[in-house]
């Protein structure tokens, strides 16, 4: 793309959030104009997931990575889940022997006691125990699921089990969200669940839950997307969703989406794609747990609505705060957020009108769909994707293997979405681009692709 | 691990960034061998230190620290100045940490941990925080410390609250600065021990969060703040039972034929069962658990207390509901007599029935009414189908004024004073935010304010009527969801169904709109004079439904020609036998799951949806994926399996919709799912149906 012509001046009197806020807007608002004036190959183009460049870049990761990652030294086995998840949903293969070296390694940072470190030597620690749980299962095969030892890392995470009914990450570590949903992924997928990793986990996520809606990390913090995820899976992995305010939390995480389309994390921050994953997966599940449509029990509509959810009406503001000044600044914006989707080769584009709009809204409101996935789509490939390869946050930002990582996850939630069943594919339009950018289908609560968890699931059944 | 900043490798810097690799590598192995080996001496821990100050976020190395701290501790003889220093040190060690990286979560831990021994000075930490602060408002490790060390020092709550002020007054968009604002006060509501005084700080607390509203109508921060203040105001309130059927002071008679065309379902008190069991239903506020025979009693001849099971009619498997069933068996009654029998039911005497929070039933209730059985008249035929023809529907109003007596309004009230709960202070506080939202209105196009309004005059109308039965802001609301539609097409159908929902409760605010919707049935012969009565809520735009509360008398019930996508909430309508779903926008046998509790359902239609258009998720594969997770099974009949040779695998959905149903009329027509394969399956699953998208099926 050529390069853009310097921004205006951002609206005076505003703060320091609303400029910032302002400039995301302005840059990603050129992205979708630029766009929307391409020809039709172009865009069809633009909106390609590059598959061989990602798959590059990840491989070339997963050899051997720059110095300035040193920072990630202690958490090496994300690395591992980052570039080998990412992989399996692009459907590559990995080469025997790569696959051989990080069950290998993976092994050595597994403690003789149970779990998994953030390297060879390091304490075990149960972020990086569910990053390589995760990771053997994706490379599968009973080499990788038998290097696991079950019993031991049943042992782990009975000692971080907390009185409270929470977890902490490590011995002498933090207790939060984070800590219960990789304790209680990890059983769930080892098949080592039992009431006593369960029991009262629930409670503790409940004191997370916020009056905004969303999931804190820890009582008394506000709603943040990552931990909302969190939060969620693990109630439903304990099967006790439904003692979550629902309503509360499907207002809040809803109106999370933005104009940029994509997904921010917490109430007035800046828009990142790795909440395409984090919300969007919490669409997803909730989408899941609710097939009658937005409301969980109706108890918000009797005689007091006023104390139940007044919520969604939070971040509506910012959407028409966004649209004016889009509007503004680029008219073509809000025809290019919500283009049509004729089919897999036409992703053309209807320039803003009214009944284009409310044509494709209509069609998301018969899709019971909780988010609009299509514009989610159309951030993750116009904003976060770079076409030489890896995904970011943001414009402006630099790529990364985390952003890769959970762009790819919200892709795939995306575009499975709205399928029969978790591994049928879903319908043309539901792909936005062509329909070769289908990544693999992932089991929502663990972000495993679904094969590999199936294999996983018979492996471990025993 | 994420938002960190990165800078760009330049290429001139490889060979001093291998270098410093080697050195970082080198540091980790030395730091291993010490941690591994246990020794705490003066060059290991600053071997850790240095590996902390590159990488706060190495965890092992701050545990290292720790035991390294209660090994030097435990040597240094115990000298207060040693012990001081010690910990000093490790603050210096987190503080060079977080110049790195102060989103590190071990680094911010770590000084928890240190400060909590209490060997240290807080002095410093304030000064601390701020800059952290300063340079990331948003970052909510510094504000969980801020919390822990504000309490650890004992700091007054108004300092900071005062520090939230500051804050807010140089960005008001920083939420997480309103958000602790709320923290704080909730401790000081909690400490209020006189209510006038709480609602002194609250009400003060709204003229604060004004400002910033006025300031710029559209920022979320301020409303979302303003959403907690409006919390605080109403607080969450005891549950509240608000209808029952029987109504209380009812007199009912129970004739005891099956076949819909047999008994009149003329009158609002007149209506028909399988003479086996008969239902109470009660509909609180709110969920609630603990309905059950020690909570709820019933006295009468024919029924023993302890024999009714009251069961939650609850879609998601869950102990709480806000509709409860209870079935009196009527075995023990004698057919042949009509005399009447009378039956008493208390709740709310005893402790027992609560909301999710704990909250006690607020007011004990008494419900009283009386059963007579009335014998078998005629045998008639049973090939006689209900046709939801326009012309077959008389508004019969002077029999329907007899008919649906006013008890379906008022009985609750009536037979059980309700004290209002809600103060003066809080309606005057909703009325004070009601006009200032309404001038706001007058000078900004605010969505968040439209809503904000229309959800506070629903409340509003709520708090002066605590059985909603008036909706004096009905018409504005419903023009305010209007305008939410066009304003912000993103969120269309979510406005689309919260005006639904007020458009439903409008229309049955009373007993006179809801007559003008009531009409008697005129399609099939009947021993009354006007046959049954209908309840026709067709062709209304309606997409969701949410008050059944004054429709628990419903038999037969026409919402054909809506927009319905969702009928959760009719599992309440215990009575009902006939139910047109035409025409609306149900999308899968899922979202028909509600009549899977519908006991008494014989006669359905569901002809021209989208049944089967979309393939939609109807999985609920993230559900059973839990070895924990007991399969939402129908509360009735666990003991229903499908026929061997029907086709169950491909429409699993409508088996488990169908399976405990007992349907003699479907229409199905139009859908995109009813082709012939799947007629046959419905065939064999549904044995006692007669007719079939119009066809007598001339089952014997």
């Amino acid at each position: 793309m050529e390069p853009p012509p310097p921004p205006p001046p951002p609206p005076s009197g505003t703060t320091v959030t609303q400029r910032d806020q302002w400039r995301v807007e302005q840059e990603v608002g050129r992205i979708y104009s630029f766009f929307a004036q391409l020809p039709p190959a172009a865009q069809s183009f633009a909106l390609e997931v590059q598959r061989d460049n990602h798959i590059e870049y990840l491989t070339r990761g997963l050899r051997g990575l720059a110095p300035s990652f040193g920072s990630l030294d202690a958490s090496r086995p994300w690395i591992c889940y980052w570039i080998i998840h990412s992989l399996a949903l692009l459907g590559e293969p990995i080469d025997a022997e790569l696959e051989d070296s990080v069950i290998d390694f993976l092994s050595r940072c597994q403690d003789p006691s149970g779990g998994y470190g953030g390297g060879p030597g390091q304490l075990p620690h149960l972020a990086t125990t569910y990053a390589a749980v995760n990771s053997l299962i994706t490379l599968g095969g009973s080499r990788s699921l038998s290097s696991i030892n079950r019993d031991k890392v049943h042992n782990f995470l009975r000692q971080m089990k907390q009185p409270s009914g929470g977890f902490r990450m490590h011995d002498g570590g933090e207790i939060d969200v984070r800590a219960c949903y990789t304790a209680i992924s990890v059983a769930s997928t080892l098949n080592i669940l039992d009431d006593e990793l369960a029991e009262k986990v629930g409670d503790f996520i409940l004191s997370c839950q916020t009056y905004e809606g969303g999931i804190a990390g820890e009582p008394g913090s506000e709603a943040h997307g990552g931990y909302t995820f969190c939060g969620l899976a693990t109630m439903i992995l304990i099967n006790e969703a439904d003692r979550l305010d629902l309503s509360r939390l499907i207002d809040w995480v809803v109106f999370r989406q933005g104009v940029e389309c994509g997904f921010q994390g917490r109430v007035n921050k800046l828009v990142d794609g790795c909440y395409s994953f984090w919300q969007g997966g919490a669409c997803a599940l909730l989408q899941k747990l609710h097939p009658f449509g937005l409301s969980e029990g109706g108890e918000d509509e009797s005689t007091d609505s006023i104390d139940s959810s007044l919520y969604a009406a939070s971040n509506v503001s910012e959407q028409e705060e966004q649209e004016n000044n889009l509007e503004s600044a680029s008219p073509q914006v809000d025809g290019t957020c919500q283009f049509k989707q004729g089919g897999p080769q036409s992703a053309s584009c209807s320039i803003n009108t009214g009944n284009a709009s409310y044509n494709f809204l209509e069609r998301r409101a018969e899709g019971g769909s909780l988010f609009n996935s299509s514009a989610l789509q159309q951030y993750i490939l116009l904003c976060s994707q770079l076409p030489e390869g890896g995904f970011r946050d943001k414009p402006g930002k630099f790529r990364d293997l985390y952003h890769t990582c959970y762009c790819l996850s919200g892709l795939t939630v995306c575009q499975y979405g709205r399928s029969k069943h978790a591994d049928s594919p879903p319908l043309p339009w539901d792909v936005v681009g062509p329909y070769s950018n289908l990544l693999e289908p992932i089991h929502p609560l663990h972000n495993v692709v679904l094969s590999k968890y199936q294999e996983a699931n018979e492996f471990f059944a025993g | 691990m994420h938002g960190r900043p990165r800078t760009a490798p330049k290429p001139e810097d490889a060979a001093a960034s291998a270098a410093k690799a080697q050195k970082l590598r080198g540091l980790q192995s030395q730091f291993l061998s010490y941690h591994h080996s246990r020794i705490y001496t003066e060059e290991a821990l600053d071997a850790s230190a240095k590996l902390l100050e590159i990488n706060p976020e190495y965890y092992t190395a701050w545990n290292y620290r720790k035991l390294a701290v209660e090994h030097r501790v435990g040597e240094s003889g115990s000298s207060p100045e040693s012990v001081k220093s010690i910990f000093d040190e490790e603050l210096k060690v987190v503080e060079n940490a977080l110049r790195q990286n102060f989103k590190s979560y071990g680094a911010w831990y770590h000084r928890t941990w240190v400060l909590s021994k209490g060997h240290s000075s807080l002095d410093h930490e304030l000064r601390l925080l701020d800059r952290f602060q300063k340079a990331d408002p948003r970052n909510f490790h510094a504000w969980n410390y801020r919390r822990f060390v504000a309490a650890l020092l004992g700091r007054s709550v108004e300092d900071e609250l005062q520090y939230t002020e500051d804050l807010i007054g140089n960005n008001f968009s920083n939420y997480s600065a309103w958000h602790n604002r709320s923290m704080l006060l909730s401790e000081i509501l909690k400490k209020k021990e006189q209510e006038s005084s709480s609602q002194d700080v609250i009400s003060k607390e709204y003229e604060f969060v004004l400002n910033a509203l006025y300031t710029d109508p559209d920022d979320q921060s301020g409303w979302f703040y303003h959403l907690w203040l409006l919390d605080q105001t109403f607080k969450v309130k005891a549950p509240l039972l608000v209808s029952s059927w029987p109504v209380p002071g009812s007199d009912l008679v129970v004739s005891g034929n099956v076949s819909f065309a047999d008994h009149p379902l003329s009158s609002f008190s007149e209506f028909t069962v399988a003479l086996e069991r008969f239902p109470v239903v009660l509909y609180f506020n709110q969920n609630v658990e603990g309905v059950n025979s020690s909570t709820v009693t019933i006295q009468s001849t024919f029924v023993q207390n302890e024999d009714v099971t009251w069961k939650p009619l609850s879609l998601q498997n869950s102990p709480a509901s806000k509709v409860w069933v209870g079935y009196l068996d009527l075995s023990g009654v004698d057919h042949h007599s009509s005399a009447p029998y009378t039956v008493e039911i208390k709740l709310g005497h005893h402790q027992g029935i609560m909301s999710s929070n704990g909250l006690q039933l607020s007011i004990p209730f008494d419900l009283s009414f009386t059963v007579s059985v009335k014998p078998l008249e005629t045998q008639s035929s049973k090939d006689e189908k209900v046709a939801w023809e326009e012309d077959k529907f008389c508004a019969c109003e002077t029999h329907l004024q007899v008919a649906i007596p006013c008890l379906c309004y008022d009985g609750i009230t009536v037979d059980n004073k309700y004290e209002p709960t809600t103060s003066d202070w809080q309606i005057g506080t909703i009325a004070e935010e009601i006009s200032q939202i309404r001038n706001l209105l007058a000078i900004s196009d605010s969505k968040i304010g439209k809503i904000t309004l229309a959800r506070l005059l629903m409340a509003h109308d709520a708090m002066s009527s605590p059985y909603a039965t008036q909706t004096v802001h009905a018409e504005e609301v419903l023009g305010l969801y209007s305008e939410l539609m066009k304003l912000d097409p993103s969120h269309y159908q979510y406005y689309k169904d919260e005006r639904s929902l007020v458009l439903l409760q409008q229309l049955l605010s009373s007993r006179e709109t809801l007559l003008r919707y009531c009409f008697c049935y005129r399609g099939i012969t009947s021993p009354s004079a006007y046959g049954p009565i209908c309840l026709r809520l067709n062709n209304q735009s309606i997409s969701r439904m949410g008050s059944f509360d004054k429709l628990l008398w419903v038999q037969m019930l026409d919402l054909s020609d809506n927009e319905l996508h969702s009928i959760e909430g009719i599992e309440a309508l215990q009575l009902l036998r006939c139910l047109n779903l035409g025409r609306n926008k149900l999308r899968s046998f899922t979202s028909l799951d509600p009549l899977r509790y519908l006991r008494s359902l014989k006669v359905l239609n569901i002809s021209h949806n989208e049944i089967g258009l979309h393939s939609i998720d109807t999985t609920r594969y993230s559900c059973s994926a839990s070895p924990l997770s007991h399969n939402g099974e129908i509360i009735w009949s666990d003991d229903v399996f499908p026929p061997e040779d029907a086709d169950v695998t491909n429409y699993w959905d409508a088996f488990m919709v169908f399976k405990s149903l007992e349907l003699t009329q479907l229409d199905i027509v139009g859908n995109a799912v009813a082709n012939e394969k799947f007629k046959s399956f419905l065939l064999k699953i549904l044995p006692k149906l007669q007719f079939l998208d119009g066809q007598n099926l001339h089952r014997i």
